[in-house]
């Protein structure tokens, strides 16, 4: 990246254009290179899909984002993450405050086994609540109607978030991140275990919280990304197996004139 | 051949056809009611080991006994002893003992201090001297009564035949005695919750911690692997070994602290039931840890990811999440250390319980025995009637076993969750 580039890139980031943004990211599991050299900056307030064959990197990418990969024993990061122009990466950085921040949902719904009022409270539980009993409902009914599934539990806020449907657990997730109101919001595959109606819901939603949050998302479905994102990232792995960037650009772009032929190769179809 | 069987009749070339399909399935079929029928004999071995361990003991604890009096209560007195007053009492303990020993009692105990119960009891054992001539099995009561009535006029005329469950209140309440028939396992029964309690108030909290530490915190690097391995194999070290160490270590090298003298007690050496929790602390730890460990280990990780995700710090990821989901895992290998210790023996005779032993125990600082090793002591008696006494031990210490066991499932269906 020449100087001004970099200079650019700064004045975006003050001018807030990105939310995040990586530079010549390599990320190791011990002596494995997972991903070579990935720069890519995240527009705020936008909707960002990696895409890409599996093992490739994205969603190794996407934990490098929020930190999630320090609990993999051996991960290792070279390079920056950028978040509000501090790499998140520096060792005066506490990787909680990070993820508290950067809100995670993950491909596989994962709730609690505890009541669906517990898992949203358990957030701004641990990062220190100190509102009243009243301020907590309306918390709770907040994160439940942005990610529309308030009318499907309002009744039974006290049951298990287990007994909910794959989808309805899924949207339980996401208002879980939501409870702690973070900035940016990393979805790794989240319509994987659900249905198509499940998926179209999630879908809505993604596009609804667009409107506050900066959203990134790994997607195998490139109907989905073509669908909901603005920008997306193609990845794929080189022969030593590590995963790359190939290319980068606003959706319309990536999916209608692709610039790299193996980026074409892959969203029409040959391989992958 | 035909080769027309294949649904759409077309031949493969490479897989039976035609009546080969058949005989292949068959031979399939057989070769898997071998190895079905293999496993349910497994099963039954298991069930004839386990039903022929429950009848020695129940035939051993309950049969009848022939009980014979030195005198007659009846030409002691006219009416029931029960009836008669503490001093007519003490008149038949009198006339009936000789002088030393009647002044021996008095010395003891005065008699004018005495409880009417206390002298009674004296006048029951040393006068009417209840004893039991001999004792039959269960099966033998059952089937053979009418050879035992005969055997019995003809060797003990005097003797009267009554059925008897060793297995009583009396056994459960009364301490060790030479005499079989007044023997019981109180003091035994005490002595093992005590050192259970003090095994237990060590063993839970230290390997719930050191499980904790070992998988949610230490790194994989050498010397966390090494501990591993140690804390694998310790598990499976003799437990004579562990009675050796505590001898050595709880017995004699602190014994200032396990015999009470640094706290005040005297006459008391290190032979205590703090040396012997302390040892079968020693013992069950690995256990614990392990099983700790597998609880910890079966708490999904998606649960952990969701947790650090939201922004926990990892002590709040264990103490919200993976604590509570461990929970029934844990419990589990609780009361499996708890049922370890409750049975060990060997540890326990290295470092000196008393065989016989008549007080109770009351603080950590005096000298125990516990249930095992009652048993092992009677076992080694001769004589049908420790035999019988042993066996009834044996049911006490079995029942007390199924009784955690059944409160560990209880416990542990309560808490069970749903990922």
């Amino acid at each position: 990246m020449t100087v001004a580039e970099r200079l650019r890139v700064n004045m975006a980031q003050a001018n807030g254009i990105y939310a995040v943004e990586l530079q010549n990211t390599h990320i190791f599991y011990g002596s494995f290179h997972a991903v070579k050299d990935v720069s890519l900056p995240i527009e705020r307030q936008k909707i960002t899909a990696f895409i890409g064959p599996s093992g490739c990197g994205k969603s190794t990418v996407l934990r490098a984002i929020n930190r999630m990969n320090d609990l993999i024993p051996g991960a290792r990061l070279d390079g920056q993450v950028l978040f509000h122009g501090k790499n998140i990466y520096d060792p005066d950085v506490d990787p909680v405050e990070v993820r508290r921040r950067i809100g995670m949902v993950f491909q596989k719904p994962n709730p609690f086994p505890k009541s669906i009022y517990d898992n949203i409270m358990f957030g701004p539980r641990i990062n220190g609540w100190r509102g009243t009993k009243a301020q907590a409902d309306e918390l709770v009914e907040r994160a439940l109607r942005g990610a529309a599934i308030w009318d499907e539990v309002k009744d039974k806020l006290h049951q298990p978030g287990t007994a909910l449907s794959g989808g309805q657990q899924q949207r339980l997730c996401i208002a879980r991140a939501l409870a702690v109101q973070p900035e940016v919001i990393l979805v790794d595959e989240p319509c994987s275990a659900l249905d198509p109606i499940s998926t179209l819901k999630i879908e809505e939603l993604m596009f609804e919280l667009r409107r506050n949050y900066t959203i990134i998302i790994v997607t195998h479905n490139m109907q989905q990304a073509s669908r909901v994102s603005d920008y997306t990232a193609f990845f794929l792995m080189d022969s030593d197996r590590a995963g790359q960037l190939i290319e980068y650009g606003p959706t319309e772009e990536i999916f209608t004139s692709p610039k790299d032929k193996r980026t074409e190769d892959y969203i029409s179809g040959r391989f992958g | 051949m035909s080769t027309t069987t294949n649904f759409d009749g077309r031949s493969t070339g490479y897989l039976p056809e035609g009546a080969d399909i058949n005989r292949n399935i068959a031979t399939r079929r057989l070769r898997g009611k071998i190895w079905q029928t293999l496993f349910f004999s497994s099963l039954v071995i298991g069930s004839l080991a386990l039903a022929t361990l429950l009848y020695t003991i129940i035939d051993d604890s309950f049969g009848y006994i022939a009980v014979q009096t030195k005198i007659d209560p009846e030409e002691l007195s006219d009416r029931p002893l029960e009836e008669l007053s503490k001093e007519e009492l003490i008149e038949i303990l009198r006339a009936n003992i000789s002088a030393g020993l009647f002044r021996r009692f008095d010395r003891d105990e005065p008699f004018s201090e005495r409880s009417k119960e206390s002298v009674l009891q004296l006048v029951e054992e040393r006068v009417i001297g209840r004893e039991v001539a001999a004792a039959f099995k269960l099966t033998e009561s059952l089937l053979e009564r009418e050879r035992i009535e005969a055997t019995v006029r003809e060797r003990f005329p005097r003797a009267e035949l009554e059925f008897h469950s060793w297995i009583n209140r009396e056994f459960l309440t009364r301490p060790m005695s030479s005499v079989p028939f007044l023997a019981g396992v109180g003091n035994a029964i005490l002595g093992s919750l005590w050192v259970i309690a003090i095994t237990m108030l060590l063993v839970v909290p230290i390997g719930i911690l050191g499980g904790v530490y070992l998988e949610e915190y230490a790194s994989d690097t050498w010397y966390y692997r090494l501990i591993e391995t140690n804390i694998n194999n310790l598990a499976g070290v003799p437990s004579i070994i562990y009675g050796i160490l505590g001898l050595a270590i709880f017995v004699r090298a602190l014994e200032p602290i396990t015999s009470g003298a640094a706290f005040g007690v005297t006459d008391s050496n290190g032979r205590t039931i703090l040396s012997a929790g302390l040892t079968m602390a020693l013992l069950v730890l690995p256990l614990m840890i392990i099983n700790a460990r597998e609880a910890i280990r079966a708490v999904p990780q998606s649960i952990r990811q969701a947790s650090y995700g939201l922004g926990a710090t990892r002590w709040q990821t264990v103490w919200h999440h993976v604590l509570p989901n461990a929970l029934p895992g844990i419990l589990t290998g609780t009361i499996l250390s708890l049922s370890r210790a409750f049975g060990e023996t060997a540890p326990l005779i290295v470092i000196g319980a008393s065989t016989f032993i008549v007080s109770y125990p009351d603080s950590v600082f005096d000298k125990f025995t516990v249930i095992p090793i009652q048993i092992y002591n009677w076992t080694s008696q001769p004589g049908s009637q420790f035999r019988s006494i042993a066996a009834a031990a044996i049911i006490v210490l079995l029942v007390t076993l199924l009784l955690l066991n059944a409160t560990a499932i209880l416990l542990r269906n309560r808490f069970k969750r749903r990922y």
